[in-house]
């Protein structure tokens, strides 16, 4: 008699309990409304967004221009080139929209003149290139010279194959680091080569990262550090190419060599992109990034997120295939 | 807050002293009341619903599996309960259908948990079969979570400890003695069992939780710290807010060996607001425990 009366009880208290879920968490958000994603988008942005002030943007105006195209018969496509337009007034290549049918980029790279043609290194610079993981290389200026093309931060590579090109080029009297149109990667990658042209620790910048809803609102600086890494050392001198495909984390490279009195920048200001972008899904499933630090110089300047100066200014002249200025204006320097 | 705090560790201190009212033996021990200790595992399925805000406003959903290894010690006074378990599930975000092509929302989450229980009787709420006890829990909790389509922010981890008081209310279903059943042409003698249906009820007083900061992603690898778990963790907050409700209905059955198994469903839901933007997660299990008896 008394499990009868229990077990209703039991199983009665039971489900409610489970039901409760829906009632203690807000309601299901997910939504295909143009509206509801546009304002949501808009606001994770107005949050967390790092370079409001840098780039001098109104948001509150973009929001206005934007909003207005849109209406409750918006088709999904519509609503793409909405928000990805609205998300490329940021000018910045780290802001994305990522619709499972497309992928909006503002295209920094296709903004300035390009510095890098790869064919002219190998026919007339390097006939006999070796390749050893991510690292294209070999002897220039009758062996005097090292040279390294890294052409993405993507690329992973082990202690011991950076190990085998710096040991092959250890007797050389300077080494040329190319870095054009790496349009960047991992951050992972950077301290692993940088790391090889210090003996001790070197303080090269900040990172402030949003931490309020203000534009201005920042968490205090973290010093951006160049420790030391395992493997073997180059105390010599290092001549970097960038160009302005040199984006996100050769960007963080090169602010990173303005610390190196061993290391000169040469070509064109960086693409930039110093800000570390966060991701994130619209209520329709769409995901989306955007940078949310800010990467400061030693000075605290902010300047990195839209290029860093070369040391050396060199432009690649088009008309001429058989030669590459900025290679050439390397090697001067390290005659 | 200070006040909160302490006041819900006083309530916490003296539940103990509830034990000077426990009386009257208890199906999960022996008649004499001795206390029984029981190394105890269990298997189940394990369904999670969560939904992070810091990256996504959607419920992501799935199923996986639960395993745990623990101890049981229990006599007619009290109970007390230790259980590491390990579960892990794939899962999808509930996002609303596509015109064209449906967005890739998956992933997957593992969590380790850790559970600590004490339960004392309370003789003067025990009436007939039914046995009310109280007292309180450890629970915590720490989520692994990955889900590439949210990219820099990929990775989800936090931790979720609560302190929370406990209820249990249980029935004994023992069979006392013998009994034979006719089903026409079938005749079968039923033997004596002890075995008893519990619904427990935890309920967090301290709701402590480590999440993310602001941004949820942080530039610390490049900031000097070479230990991973140092910049992952390096902008993460300790808070103290939230709730989190967790209740368990179980069949025990002991066999005459004196090991026992159970069935048991077990609902969980935390709402973690943390410093910023707030975490819901809740899960059910429907689980498959063994009880082996040891004598320590």
């Amino acid at each position: 008699m008394a499990m009868k009366k229990f077990l209703p009880i039991l199983l009665t208290a039971l489900l409610g309990l489970s039901a409760c879920e829906k009632a203690l968490f807000k309601s299901d958000q997910a939504s295909s409304d143009p509206f509801v994603n546009f304002d949501y988008l808009w606001q994770e942005v107005d949050k967390k967004y790092s370079y409001f002030e840098l780039k001098n943007l109104d948001w509150q105006q973009i929001r206005t221009k934007y909003r207005s195209r849109l209406s409750s018969s918006t088709t999904e496509e519509e609503l793409f080139n909405v928000l990805g337009g609205m998300i490329n007034e940021l000018r910045d290549d780290h802001s994305n929209l990522n619709a499972p049918f497309n992928f909006s980029r503002y295209n920094l790279p296709l903004k300035s003149k390009p510095n890098f043609n790869w064919r002219t290194i190998e026919e007339h610079y390097l006939p006999n290139i070796w390749y050893t993981g991510a690292f294209a290389h070999d002897f220039l200026d009758s062996g005097r010279v090292g040279y390294i093309r890294y052409g993405s931060f993507l690329s992973n590579f082990s202690e011991a194959e950076l190990n085998f090109v710096l040991n092959r080029y250890a007797n050389t009297k300077g080494l040329i680091l190319d870095l054009r149109s790496n349009g960047g990667g991992s951050v992972f990658n950077v301290m692993p080569i940088l790391g090889r042209f210090v003996e001790a620790p070197v303080a090269a910048g900040y990172f402030i990262t949003r931490n309020g809803p203000k534009h201005t609102d920042f968490g205090p600086r973290e010093t951006y550090q160049i420790t030391p890494t395992p493997g073997t050392r180059y105390n010599k001198k290092v001549m970097v190419l960038m160009d302005r495909g040199s984006y996100s984390a050769t960007t963080l490279f090169a602010l990173g060599t303005k610390a190196l009195p061993n290391v000169v920048l040469v070509g064109d200001t960086t693409g930039g992109g110093g800000g570390l972008p966060n991701g994130g899904q619209l209520p329709n499933g769409w995901s989306y990034r955007f940078s949310v630090s800010q990467l400061l110089d030693l000075n605290g300047d902010n300047y990195a997120e839209e290029g860093v100066p070369p040391d050396i200014y060199a432009t690649f002249d088009w008309s001429d295939l058989s030669k590459d200025e900025i290679l050439e204006r390397a090697l001067l320097e390290l005659k | 807050m200070q006040k909160f705090i302490f006041s819900s560790l006083l309530v916490l201190g003296l539940l103990p002293n509830q034990e000077t009212l426990a009386a009257g033996p208890d199906p999960a021990t022996d008649s004499a009341g001795a206390r029984r200790r029981y190394f105890q595992s269990y298997v189940g399925s394990y369904q999670p619903v969560l939904r992070d805000y810091a990256t996504s406003p959607l419920f992501y959903g799935g199923s996986g599996l639960s395993l745990g290894i623990g101890w049981l010690k229990c006599s007619s006074n009290q109970e007390r309960s230790f259980l590491m378990q390990l579960s892990g599930a794939f899962t999808n975000a509930r996002a609303p259908k596509s015109d064209f092509l449906e967005a890739p929302v998956s992933g997957y989450m593992i969590q380790l948990g850790m559970r600590h229980q004490r339960l004392w009787a309370i003789n003067r709420l025990n009436t007939g079969p039914f046995k009310v006890k109280a007292g309180g829990a450890f629970y915590s909790d720490q989520n692994f979570r990955l889900n590439t389509a949210l990219q820099n922010n990929a990775g989800g981890l936090e931790n979720i400890t609560n302190l929370m008081v406990s209820g249990q209310i249980s029935m004994d279903l023992s069979r006392k003695s013998e009994r034979t059943i006719n089903l026409l042409v079938v005749k079968r003698t039923l033997r004596p069992v002890q075995r008893h249906l519990r619904l427990l009820v935890n309920v967090g007083v301290l709701n402590f939780n480590y999440r993310p900061g602001y941004s949820y992603t942080f530039e610390s690898e490049l900031t000097g710290k070479t230990v991973s778990l140092l910049w992952i963790l390096s902008n993460y907050k300790w808070s103290m807010n939230g709730y989190r409700l967790h209740t368990e209905l179980e069949y025990f059955r002991q066999a005459s060996s004196g090991n026992a198994y159970s069935w048991s469903y077990v609902w969980d839901a935390a709402h973690v607001p943390g410093r910023f933007e707030a975490m819901q997660l809740a899960s059910h299990q429907i689980k498959y425990t063994l009880y082996f008896r040891t004598r320590k």
